[in-house]
């Protein structure tokens, strides 16, 4: 008889704060002063930001040249899917009237080249771009194997596609000598992409560690003769390639090319004076009626000359600040009327 | 609280008529049972169902598919099981099959804890009670021999002894029972609530089957109707001995009652277990939604329009783009074999969208929901406040799936007997010969305030008094003892003048039986202040009179009934003086007083002007002396009356009239019906909060009435009483007529032509209901409402009802309950919360969209089949008021931000697919597409739709205002969801052009590619994460440390496994898998993505921020301004909080508050329960053998169904 009051008294429920939702918390308020303050501070940041942006990608230069149908005769010829072993070259001159200080850069860009495409994106095979298995072709659908059932490497959409037009920049001390510019190719990538994402399955004979396989349809070459004069630069390393792996978000992007190595006359950059791009021409790109173009650009401590961010930066901080005001006005109106509100 | 026996032919109609199922003649349902006593083989053939219960839901082997099976009946369940089925197919597959499977396990594996925690914990108590009542024992007749078994053993067609006080164990046909002519006396409270005694008889044939060896040659075969839930109805014949004797429920004895003053009785199972008429009652049939459930799966088939539209302009945008550009793009990637054209491209990238899309109605969303639910359910059976420490229960969540409706209340229905009062009558103060006694006063002589009482009077003088009586005034004990005939005439009234029984176990220990618990507080009153009623005979009536014991012979009982509103007993004292004694109605009363009482009787009038005004119960007391030869003229024509064969009752009640007449007035008694605790003060509340309450009792008008006051419902500063009281259509719709035109009238002039058109819309209802000025009540009798609620009357009752501030029903039956309840449901769209303590409340509160039952009472049926229960009436505010009201608050917060937070996430795709030519090329990584909904945004939003809260609980009572946003709806419905999605879209834009128009020019720091497809994916879904945890934040009121840790551990989380999916050990082993690897530490150490990031915090924040200043500032609601006043401290005076103060003039209101059937009168003289039964008396009795139940019975259906016509007028105006 005893244990019935024991037992029903546990039916009482306990007295802490999180059953009696008594928790200590913070009531979050909207005051006036806290929003205000909130909405000044906030758009006095943005506005400083972006004139800081705005500033820093003016001082960039760019120089952007559209050569699709600057070679029109390429152009033609590479429509026609035949023709694919025909070398056609063309040069481009141009002027640069400015002095390219310090790092330049060079890219190459394609206007509506859709590399986002879902099916286009998963059209590649990291197990042997990694070098685990060169014959792992799982996922390269509709590029997996050539007719006679030997597998692609490297398999997929993304790498039949690759871009194959070569740049040779050009500097023309005076009317007659004219001398390369000279360019790096490495440090074109991530470095997680090359020392990760992408490996040779082994540094030795390379083409024999590709036997059995084929070359993907669009290319000229097999793999393992991307860069025949340097073995690090080779194979699934081959920065152009590791660079056209790593899909655009999308339809015009560029991709970087090269970077300007800064000896004899380029220490300082590029020099003003006439230069030429001599490209030769590979990469078809009227057939989607795309486009292509190269560009020669510097950069600042946050990257590109994207004015985009420097603009949204200020429109943001402006309208944050208008607002501010807006709202204070409000509150000023309505405060008589809403002290009585309150006090009544 | 009695069901009227009669039924009204409406309410009967409505029913199946009983032998239904005999003409279903389907496979596998009884149509008839034959039960033979004494033959176990025989009945076995029909293979009834065995005495065991079993309440719960699930076992252990069969939870896993039964659960599975239910869970797949769920729509949303079903269909993601499709969207997983559209994933396997590899041509429309645009997401990793993973990204549904997991979240899909998740949820049915939550939901099936949650089911299980559920069904066990909820039901343990089923579980233990389940055990406890299967393994009770009781005594079955086997082959000749009492035998005790367990309950779970007793089979169709045994015999079962029970003793006094023990359960009744299975549907049981009375055969015999100590008592004489096979009477037994049984409590059914836990059958229908009510707590007063029945009677029950064997057929007489059977009452003989005394002892174990007559019982067991006992072969009788019962045939009767097979199980079904009506309580108030049993069919069926014994054959036995080749005759057949006609069964009715007056034989039976059903499971779930109590014997009560009887010995013995043995009983013949019929049904048993599940076909028992309990357990038929108690089955939870309906499945209740509530509105938010509904809203929500109106919103999400609407989001699933809207996913078919934006598949439909993605797929025509698909086909356009590849006939457009995808056929010059061949070259690089050729379409599908299977794709020969683009239109069949586009038709397929429609699946691959609405695969991608499907996010918008997120499978977390439901199972989310019912968590919040959980936690919700808990608070409420954690609160302490709801603790009564008196019966010590708490109060108990039943349901997990109602919570927010609790905050949409807008009627409540509510019983009266054991949920507003608690049935305990109290002697509280008494007016004798012009003197008031009762009040009590401090030691200084002013009157007490309640809470300080002094010490209660002491009878320790008295031997026989009832310890737990207690008075407070010492001035009436004082009065006895020096010997005021006035107050010793007055007790004795009390102590003679009633239809008591008693019984005394021991010397001195008395127990009274009373029919009502007003006779019982009276004769106890009495016997404590010394005239105790010891004992009677059918001719006699002993009483202890200070000490001594007087026996006084009893001549007549003039019983009370209905119409009479009064009793009177006509005794001869030892001296031989014959004196009749009466107590009745005041209003009944006063008219039959002596003109010589005029000087007391104003001050007696003023005395119950006073108690009235408190809201006691008042019953007037008189006599008169006779003398002998006007008696014995009178007995003569009462003995003529009673012989006449028609209009016996007329007649009668004409005689009566005539002796009680020329009373003179001794006083008036006072009894209080106490209420529950708070319970006026609940219901000021719940008013105060638009909440409208309408009481529905089974009790008669003016016990009804009475409590009405007394607990504020009704008030005298309301401009009118309506009752409601017609037999006839016409009479009722008269009368609902003329309520409405004076409410009418009185606010604006309406002329005759008001006709009521049938097919009112509700607007127009609500119009008319608005413009009524004035506070009215509405009264309204069961009769009455058997009519009102007829198909072409409903809708003018409903109308008139809703425009009264209150509404009591009374003398309905359970159906009737429910029928009111299901016609405010139809009509008004409004929630409806029905409270009742008894099993006739099941009804009702099954009916209503919540039902909350009052526990810790004797019958468990309405906690059984509530959604919540508790043990005191006054809970009822905090459940609505702070927990109802929260819940919706928390459920409509948490809803808004779901769907937005799932539209932001989703539409980004939509605006992608203009840029990725339609490809259904998602923007994040298919594993932050998995995770997003169930990891990194789930908990944060768990946690504000479990503790949030806007304002303090004290405030939610201080404001009941605050509650009208739940009634009207506003805080979340289509509009409120609208501009969700409109803030979810215009998130999802910035989200994408933002970081688009950066990305598009952008390069990163080292020259290198800033736009790659997986950059751009880890900065718009950090981007994203970041915007909806900011968001969180905004939304969350009231920041718990737990706020604090789940909105900071998502954030944490979510880098947290971005970086381990882009670590280079998981590329390693899975490179196809994981192809993001050294993403995070690339994208995220640019100072462009960074700036992007906060830039779209930024935008999609800040205006939110501006909305809601600007609503705080033009518009603010008053939770704002509650929020407010609390933020400066200001202490305010609760100024909406207007209890009223009744004054203490009032209406009288008296009422014979006895129970509305018929006493015990008539059994008394008959001397039928009585145990020394003499040989006199035993040979009127083997004359008219059971009659007295037939024609009982027959006077109560007459009394009931006669016209009330006098009594019954407007009690005001």
């Amino acid at each position: 008889m005893e244990e019935m009051p024991q037992h029903r008294l546990s039916r009482l429920p306990d007295n802490s704060a999180l059953k009696q939702q008594k928790l200590p918390a913070h009531r979050l308020h909207f005051t006036t002063t806290r929003v205000l303050f909130v909405f000044f501070t906030t758009g006095i940041f943005c506005l400083c930001m972006g004139i800081i942006l705005m500033l820093s990608a003016r001082r960039t230069q760019e120089i952007e040249i559209n050569y699709t149908r600057t070679c029109a005769n390429c152009a033609k010829l590479r429509e026609t899917a035949s023709n694919f072993d025909k070398e056609c070259t063309c040069s481009i001159p141009f002027y640069l009237s400015e002095k390219m200080k310090g790092k330049v850069y060079m890219y190459y860009k394609l206007h509506g080249f859709h590399q986002n495409l879902y099916r286009y994106i998963r059209s590649r095979s990291n197990r042997q771009l990694v070098g685990k298995d060169v014959k792992a072709v799982e996922n390269c659908y509709p590029f997996k194997t050539s007719n006679n059932d030997t597998p692609i490497v490297p398999c997929g959409a993304i790498a039949n596609s690759m871009f194959n037009d070569t740049i040779i920049l050009s500097y023309n001390i005076n009317s007659s000598v004219q001398i390369k510019v000279p360019m790096l190719k490495t440090g074109l990538t991530w470095w997680t992409d090359k020392y990760i994402k992408f490996q040779n399955p082994s540094l030795k004979n390379l083409a024999d560690e590709f036997r059995g396989t084929t070359k993907p349809p669009n290319w000229p070459n097999p793999i393992y003769e991307l860069d025949k004069k340097d073995p690090r630069n080779n194979g699934f390393l081959n920065e152009d390639l590791i660079v056209w792996m790593r899909t655009a978000a999308f339809p015009t992007f560029k991709k970087l090319y090269g970077r300007l190595n800064q000896t004899h006359h380029f220490i300082e950059g590029l020099p003003a004076g006439s230069y030429s791009f001599n490209i030769t021409y590979n990469f078809p790109v009227t057939r989607f009626q795309g486009e292509k173009s190269v560009v020669l650009s510097t950069l600042t401590w946050c990257g590109g000359n994207s004015l985009f961010l420097g603009l949204a930066y200020t429109v943001t901080g402006a309208t944050a600040l208008l607002a501010a005001f807006a709202m204070k006005a409000i509150h000023m109106m309505l405060k008589n009327k809403q002290m009585s509100f309150f006090h009544q | 609280m009695t069901v009227p026996k009669e039924m009204p032919e409406k309410w009967a109609r409505a029913r199946p008529p009983p032998s239904w199922s005999r003409k279903k003649p389907s496979w596998g349902t009884e149509e008839e049972r034959r039960a033979r006593a004494n033959d176990r083989e025989y009945n076995e053939k029909f293979q009834y169902a065995s005495n065991c219960i079993k309440t719960s839901k699930y076992n252990i082997l069969t939870f896993l598919p039964v659960n599975l099976f239910e869970q797949f009946q769920e729509v949303a369940n079903t269909y993601f099981l499709f969207l997983l089925i559209l994933q396997l197919i590899p041509q429309i597959s645009s997401l990793s099959w993973f990204t549904t499977i997991v979240p899909l396990v998740l949820v049915l594996t939550i939901t099936a804890v949650k089911d299980a925690t559920d069904d066990y914990f909820s039901s343990q108590f089923r579980h233990k009670s389940d055990n406890q009542v299967n393994n009770r024992q009781s005594q079955v007749l086997i082959n000749g021999i009492l035998q005790q078994e367990q309950w779970m053993n007793v089979c169709v067609g045994d015999i079962i002894k029970l003793e006094n006080n023990q359960f009744v164990a299975a549907d049981l046909l009375l055969l015999s029972s100590s008592e004489p002519h096979g009477l037994c006396y049984i409590e059914t409270a836990e059958l229908d609530g009510e707590t007063n005694m029945k009677v029950r008889q064997a057929i007489p044939v059977t009452s003989e089957l005394g002892d174990i060896s007559k019982l067991a040659k006992f072969d009788g075969e019962v045939i009767c109707e097979p199980p079904n839930n009506k309580l108030d109805k049993f069919s069926g014949t014994l054959y036995w001995k080749e005759n057949k004797f006609p069964l009715s429920n007056q034989n039976m004895l059903l499971r779930g009652c109590v014997l009560r003053n009887t010995e013995w009785c043995f009983g013949l199972v019929i049904f048993a277990g599940p076909d028992t008429k309990l357990m038929q009652n108690s089955g939870r049939t309906k499945f209740k939604r509530t509105s938010i459930d509904r809203l929500m799966n109106t919103l999400v088939l609407w989001i699933f329009g809207f996913l078919v539209c934006m598949g439909v302009i993605l797929a025509i945008g698909n086909a356009i783009w590849e006939h457009e550009v995808g056929t010059r793009f061949q070259v690089y990637l050729p379409w599908d074999e299977a794709v020969d054209s683009a239109f069949f491209s586009g038709f397929l990238s429609f699946w691959s969208y609405i695969i991608i899309l499907n996010t918008v109605v997120p499978i977390s969303l439901y199972v989310s929901v019912e968590v919040i639910r959980l936690g919700h359910s808990y608070f409420i059976n954690w609160d302490k406040k709801m603790f009564c420490m008196k019966k010590r229960t708490p109060a108990e969540a039943r349901t997990t799936t109602l919570n927010e409706e609790l905050g949409q209340v807008e009627y409540i229905f509510s019983d009266k007997t054991g949920t507003l009062t608690q049935n305990i009558m109290v002697f509280n103060k008494c007016s004798i010969y012009g003197r008031s006694y009762g009040d009590v006063f401090d030691v200084l002589g002013h009157k007490a305030e309640l809470g300080e009482k002094p010490e209660p009077v002491d009878f320790s003088f008295n031997p026989l008094a009832d310890k737990k009586f207690l008075f407070w005034d010492p001035s009436l004990l004082e009065a006895v003892k020096i010997g005021d005939p006035h107050t010793h005439e007055f007790f004795r009234l009390l102590s003679l003048c009633h239809t008591v029984m008693s019984e005394e176990k021991n010397e001195g220990e008395l127990y009274y039986k009373a029919q009502s618990p007003d006779e019982g507080a009276l004769v106890t009153a009495a016997r404590n202040f010394g005239f105790v009623f010891r004992s009677r005979t059918p001719k006699t009536i002993t009483v202890h009179e200070m000490g001594t014991a007087i026996t006084y012979q009893l001549l007549a009982i003039l019983d009370f009934n209905n119409i009479r509103k009064r009793m009177s007993v006509i005794v001869r004292n030892p001296e031989g003086k014959i004196r009749l004694y009466c107590k009745g109605a005041d209003t009944i009363l006063l008219d039959r007083l002596h003109h010589s009482t005029q000087e007391l009787l104003n001050t007696t009038m003023d005395h119950l002007n006073e108690y009235a005004g408190e809201g006691l119960r008042t019953l007037v007391l008189a006599y008169r002396d006779l003398d002998e030869e006007y008696y014995e003229e009178w007995a003569e024509r009462r003995l003529q009356a009673s012989l006449a064969q028609d209009s016996r009752e007329d007649r009668l009640a004409s005689v009566y009239e005539e002796v009680e007449n020329n009373m003179m007035l001794l006083g008036a008694t006072a009894i209080e019906d106490k209420l529950q605790q708070g319970v006026p003060e609940t219901i000021a509340l719940l008013t105060l909060a638009n909440i409208k309450i309408w009481v529905l009792t089974g009790d008669k008008q003016e016990t009804a009435v009475n409590i009405g006051y007394s607990c504020k419902m009704l008030t005298d500063d309301m401009t009118e009483v309506f009752i409601v009281t017609g037999h006839t259509v016409l009479e009722v719709r008269e009368e609902l007529r003329k309520a409405r035109e004076k409410m009418m009238d009185s606010s604006r002039s309406v002329g005759n032509g008001f006709t009521y058109q049938e097919t009112l819309s509700s607007s127009k209802l609500t119009s008319v209901l608005e413009a009524v000025a004035g506070e009215y009540a509405l009264v309204i009798n069961g009769h009455s409402l058997a009519h009102a609620l007829e198909a072409d009357m409903e809708l003018e009752f409903l109308e008139t009802a809703c425009a009264c501030k209150a509404v009591i029903c009374c003398r309905v039956t359970p159906l009737q309950k429910a029928q009111v309840v299901e016609l405010v449901k139809k009509y008004k769209k409004a929630v409806t919360l029905a409270i009742g303590d008894g099993a006739n409340d099941v009804s009702m509160i099954k009916t209503a969209h919540i039902g909350v039952g009052i526990s810790g009472q004797e019958g468990i049926q309405a906690v059984l089949a509530s959604d919540y229960s508790f043990s005191q009436f006054k809970f009822l505010q905090r459940l609505l008021l702070v927990h109802g009201r929260w819940s919706y608050l928390r459920m409509c917060k948490f809803l808004c931000y779901f769907f937005y937070k799932n539209f932001a996430f989703t539409m980004v795709h939509f605006w992608f697919g203009f840029f990725c030519g339609f490809s259904a090329q998602t923007v994040y990584d298919q594993y932050f597409i998995t995770l997003y909904n169930i990891v990194y945004t789930s908990l944060p939003v768990l946690a504000m739709g479990v503790f949030d809260q806007d304002v303090p609980e004290q405030r939610s009572m201080e404001y009941p205002k605050l509650y009208e946003p739940g009634q009207l709806n506003l805080l979340f419905n289509k509009r409120e969801f609208f501009i969700c999605i409109a803030q979810g879209i215009y998130t999802s834009v910035l989200m994408f052009f933002i970081p688009y128009g950066v990305f598009a020019e952008a390069t990163r720091d080292d020259g290198t590619q800033l736009a790659d497809y997986q950059s751009f994916a880890v900065t718009v879904a950090t981007s994203l994460v970041i915007v909806v945890s900011v968001q969180i934040g905004l939304d969350t009121g009231y920041w718990t440390a737990i706020n604090h840790f789940f909105i900071w551990g998502s954030l944490a989380v979510y880098f947290a496994i971005l970086f381990a999916m882009h670590s280079n050990g998981l590329f390693d082993m899975f490179p196809n898998q994981f192809r993001f690897v050294g993403n995070a530490q690339n994208t995220l150490a640019q100072p462009t993505v960074w700036l992007t990031i906060v830039l779209t915090t930024v935008v999609c924040i800040m205006p939110v921020v501006a909305f809601r200043f600007l609503r705080l500032n033009l518009k603010p609601d008053l939770s704002d301004t509650v929020r407010y006043t609390q933020l400066v401290r200001k202490k305010q005076k609760a100024q909406h909080r207007c209890m009223r103060r009744v004054g203490r003039t009032g209406s009288r209101r008296s009422g014979y508050a006895f129970s509305h059937q018929e006493g015990f009168g008539e059994l008394i003289m008959s001397g039928k329960n009585m145990r020394l039964s003499s040989l006199a008396l035993s040979s009127f009795t083997t004359r008219s053998s059971s009659s007295w139940i037939e024609s009982l019975r027959r006077k109560k259906s007459d009394s009931a169904s006669s016209p009330s016509g006098s009594a019954d007028k407007p009690l005001k105006g």
